[in-house]
């Protein structure tokens, strides 16, 4: 099974599920969870289910396409559904079966783990969940997001892409999975890989990326103001790449970590606080 | 009658399952008590989806003797013992026959009353409130909300498998219904299963790949384990913290042995057991202490037939310490005296600086140290190790596995070269742990082992911080325990008073708390560090506050102050001596210091007693000194036959000021001198009652 054609079943079995298959966002984020179609539909009482591919990146895990293992953009299958189905851990039980894993065969376990992101004021409680020792999916039960407590509570399941197809393809680097019948992964994405790492750890602008977050930092204050909460919204996920690369450039000391960090959670749970107001007045 | 429960949940994290099974057992405990409902036996089992009560109970309450009273037997019956129309009325009310009537004797005079068999409850009665109450108020670490409820709990509920006496309870929690059904393994066989009794339901889970008792699991992971390692010779290397959490993790044990490629070898065994254990939860293979490429995991599966699972492991291994590999090329790239000008961009306490200002201090505490400890030979090492033993936190190594915090710098400062004395003093200084974990091995060590700790202790305490029984942020109960246990074990002697001098000094005008107060504070906390660490050495506790009496001044002392103690505890001298000392304490309590002029005794007696006193004073001193407190104690015994003579010919509260003064100023003296080993007077004797003070924490 390809790449291709892991997403194609896992699209098919989700839709089954009654969700919507959601496009990629088109905006850097760390992960699926950041983008509008988890972070705003988590959000307040209406029932949401949903199912997209959302790239991921994470720079400071760039390895100049020398692991096997670490790339700085991984793709994630995230599902969102609100409010938590009882028999949820049985569909996903279904979900890897559908992939043709035998199960009987293999050793699958719901590893406890709580999920966390202090950038966007969420957190989670549930599990990693690993198939013989290897971690696929982190399974949780939302808890909290913008600050604000969620009620429904939303089940997250975020399937790792790449981590599932060297599981179903057996192999062991990464560059060598098929994206499709006659397409690699290393095709498609070593020579990335390599000069986003060349780029991320060495060549990004600190001056021009500190700026960029000021900037946008300033806008998405402002247009608070102005309740476009959307684009605001975005303005905090640009604040949050930027922040990851001036991380992975060893620009940030541990003390404005913690400071910017809290500047974008400031902002996001501002949006959230707004934005559900708003949707409760309506 | 058999009593079996079974909460059906999703996987719950190791940590949570123990706290609820004693949460259970002692909930039940306490509510069938109060119920009157008997316990023959009570046990609690789990797995990570199942909280599991296995118990046998009294069918139901005991049937008791009821007594109903109505009138007092003087309005009730006549004169002639006949029952007035007020007696008959209660036998009416009561639905009572008049001939069971009785007198019935009261601390209030006798009434008219009778005696009536009460039927006890039905335990199943009792149980169908009792379980719900119980399972709701189950608390744990961390709890959790889902789909549109706002009960919380460890993970979602899914079923409640309830039976007494081989039926159903008539009870329901969060919407389950109580039944006698429940599942299999989710994977190997999720199909319905029933069971009425406890032998039922562990027969059929098996049948269905899950063991309920965590006992037996373990057991059949050791013997799989044994199995798989007897044709290598080799042995796991023992981790009993991990075993008893894979217990927890698993409904099916079965054990997976495999291999990595030799080539990881070369990496530290540190690093290969931390990525193995922290990482993946595996056991490391050890022959004679050296690593061997292989590992063993626990899967909660029926079988690996096709071997996919241990394949599967491995490659997520090789994966690990791929990782780990490259972190120790990398870490290795910048010597650590170069990472560790980056410190200064890491804090230590927001307040206390940076771990730069904290290895400034080290340096100078360490100094310091050195100098008391007269350990010349290793203070130029001891001084280096101290300016780079936090470097480490900025490794990558480190960054991913923080246990390794230390061990690494160390490891890397022995690649760089740096001479024994300092990779040794920067691998060892976070040791020890804990109580149970060995002190430093190397001297540079433990000298940089307690400069590290005490400059978190004053600097934490120094800041506000306190330390009370839930609340210890900075894991100061840990940093004491380990100074102390670094000073007992090396036998380290100097004077905690001037080192906390020192180290307030060094921080300088840091700190936000008073100088003295700080010292104090840091002090008596010591003070409590010891008695507990001595107390679970298995002194006796008044002993041990003897010992501590004279203070922490040296705290190394207190350990044979109190051996002295224990030692000469069953000596027939030590009663005596010991009351001895108890009468001087109580004839001095609440007087001012007096002085003694030996030149104006009056009596013989008294001139006796001063050139023994003084003869003792001289002969102990000098092994006091030395710390020799068991020879010390040993003539200080000599003192008490001469003393009981005083007591028994002088009369110390004389008429005469001066002469009274002098014989004050004399007791004084030897009180002075006794507390140079022990406060005796806490210890207690036969016939005393004992006033045992509040169990430390």
């Amino acid at each position: 099974m390809s790449v291709q054609d892991l997403i194609l079943n896992l699209h098919r079995f989700w839709a089954e599920q009654g969700c919507y298959l959601a496009q990629t966002y088109d905006l850097e984020v760390g992960a699926g969870t950041m983008t509008p179609d988890t972070f705003f539909r988590v959000l307040g009482k209406r029932p949401w289910r949903v199912g997209y591919v959302q790239p991921s990146r994470r720079p400071d895990d760039g390895r100049y396409g020398e692991n096997p293992h670490r790339v700085q953009k991984h793709f994630q299958y995230q599902v969102i559904m609100k409010p938590s189905p009882a028999d949820i851990q049985d569909v996903y039980v279904r979900s890897l079966r559908s992939l043709g894993v035998v199960l009987e065969d293999h050793d699958l376990r719901f590893d406890e783990d709580n999920w966390e992101s202090p950038t966007i004021g969420a957190w989670g409680v549930g599990w990693q969940v690993l198939l013989d020792g290897l971690e696929i999916t982190q399974f949780t039960y939302f808890q909290q997001c913008g600050g604000i407590d969620l009620s429904p509570v939303p089940v997250e399941i975020t399937y790792g892409l790449e981590r599932l197809e060297m599981f179903l393809e057996q192999k062991d680097d990464i560059y060598d999975l098929d994206w499709s019948a006659d397409v690699t992964y290393r095709d498609l994405r070593f020579r990335e890989e390599k000069e986003f790492s060349e780029y991320n750890f060495s060549v990004a602008s600190v001056g021009m990326l500190r700026q960029a977050f000021g900037a946008c930092q300033k806008e998405a204050a402002r247009l608070i103001e102005k309740n476009l909460l959307l684009p605001a919204y975005d303005m905090c996920l640009k604040c949050s790449h930027n922040f990851n690369l001036l991380d992975s450039r060893g620009a940030i000391s541990v003390t404005e970590r913690v400071k910017m960090i809290s500047q974008i959670r400031a902002l996001v749970n501002d949006v959230a606080r707004r934005y559900t107001a708003v949707k409760e007045a309506a | 009658m058999e009593f079996l429960l079974e909460l059906l949940t999703e996987e719950l994290p190791a940590s949570h399952i123990r706290s609820a099974l004693g949460q259970i057992e002692a909930g039940f405990r306490k509510e069938l008590a109060a119920a009157r409902i008997e316990i023959v036996s009570l046990r609690t089992l789990a797995t990570p989806r199942r909280l599991i009560v296995a118990a046998d109970l009294a069918a139901g309450q005991e049937d008791r003797e009821e007594v109903v009273t109505g009138p007092p037997l003087a309005i009730a019956k006549g004169p002639d013992g006949a029952l007035t129309p007020a007696g008959k009325g209660f036998a009416r009310s009561q639905g009572v026959d008049e001939n069971l009537l009785e007198a019935i004797r009261t601390p209030r005079g006798e009434y008219l009353g009778f005696k009536r068999k009460a039927k006890g409850t039905p335990a199943a009665e009792i149980l169908k409130e009792t379980v719900p109450r119980i399972l709701a108020g189950l608390s744990f670490p961390k709890m959790m909300r889902w789909a549109e409820s706002s009960f919380r709990f460890s993970r979602p509920i899914h079923g409640l498998l309830c039976v007494f006496g081989g039926t159903p309870v008539e009870t329901s929690f969060e919407g389950f219904k109580a039944t006698d059904e429940t599942v299999g393994h989710r994977i190997a066989s999720p199909g319905a299963i029933k069971a009425r009794n406890f032998a039922e339901y562990k027969a059929e889970l098996e049948k269905s790949f899950v063991v309920v008792d965590p006992e037996a699991r373990k057991r059949t992971i050791l013997t799989q384990i044994e199995d798989a390692l007897a044709p290598l010779k080799a042995k796991v290397y023992p981790d009993p913290v991990l075993l008893d959490d894979l217990t927890l993790n698993v409904e099916h044990p079965l054990v997976v042995f495999g291999s990595f490629p030799e080539a990881y070898l070369s990496l530290p065994l540190e690093v290969l057991s931390t990525a193995m254990r922290e990482g993946q939860k595996l056991f490391s293979v050890v022959q004679d202490k050296k690593q061997l490429p292989y590992f063993l995991g626990v899967a909660d599966a029926a079988a690996d037939g096709k071997g996919l699972i241990r394949k599967g492991n491995e490659r997520v291994l090789r994966a690990r310490l791929e990782d780990a590999r490259f972190f120790w090329d990398q870490d290795r790239k910048v010597p650590l005296k170069e990472r560790a000008a980056g410190l200064k961009n890491v804090i230590f306490q927001e307040k206390l600086g940076s771990y730069e200002d904290k290895a400034q201090r080290l340096k100078k505490i360490v100094s310091y140290l050195c100098d008391k400890l007269k350990a010349a030979e290793i203070k130029a090492e001891t001084i280096e190790a101290a300016g780079l033993c936090k470097a480490d936190l900025l490794t990558e190594m480190v960054k991913e596995f923080s246990g390794l915090q230390g061990r690494m710098g160390g490891l890397y400062a022995k690649q760089e070269g740096f001479p024994a004395a300092v990779h040794q003093a920067i691998y060892e200084h976070y040791q020890p742990g804990s109580l149970e974990d060995a002190s430093p091995s190397s001297l540079a060590g433990a000298v940089l082992s307690i400069a590290d700790k005490m400059d978190s202790i004053v600097g934490v305490l120094g800041v506000g911080i306190q330390v009370s029984g839930s609340s210890d942020p900075f894991g100061l109960r840990r940093n004491a325990h380990g100074v102390c246990k670094v000073i007992l074990d090396r036998k380290l002697r100097f004077s905690l008073p001037l080192l906390l001098d020192k180290v307030l000094a060094v921080y300088g005008d840091r700190l936000t708390v008073e100088r003295g107060a700080v010292k104090a504070s840091c002090l008596e906390f010591f003070a409590g560090r010891l008695r507990f660490i001595l107390e679970k050495r298995g002194f006796r506790y008044d002993l041990v506050g003897a010992a501590l009496g004279p203070g922490v001044h040296q705290a190394y002392d207190a350990l044979p102050r109190v051996e002295a103690l224990d030692a000469l505890k069953s000596s027939p001298q030590f009663e005596p001596f010991i009351l001895m000392a108890k009468r001087i304490n109580n004839i001095l309590k609440g007087l001012p210091a007096a002085k003694v002029n030996p030149d104006i005794f009056v009596e013989k007696e008294e001139r006796d007693l001063y050139s023994m006193f003084s003869i003792i004073r001289d002969n102990a001193q000098p092994m006091i000194a030395q710390g020799d407190y068991a020879r010390a104690q040993g003539i200080y015994f000599k003192i008490q036959p001469v003393l009981n003579t005083f007591f028994d010919k002088v009369l110390v509260m004389a008429e005469e000021k001066n002469v009274r003064q002098n014989r004050l100023g004399l007791l004084q003296s030897i009180n002075r001198m006794l507390l140079g080993i022990a406060d005796y007077s806490q210890v207690v004797v036969e016939g005393e009652k004992p006033a045992k003070p509040k169990a430390p924490r």
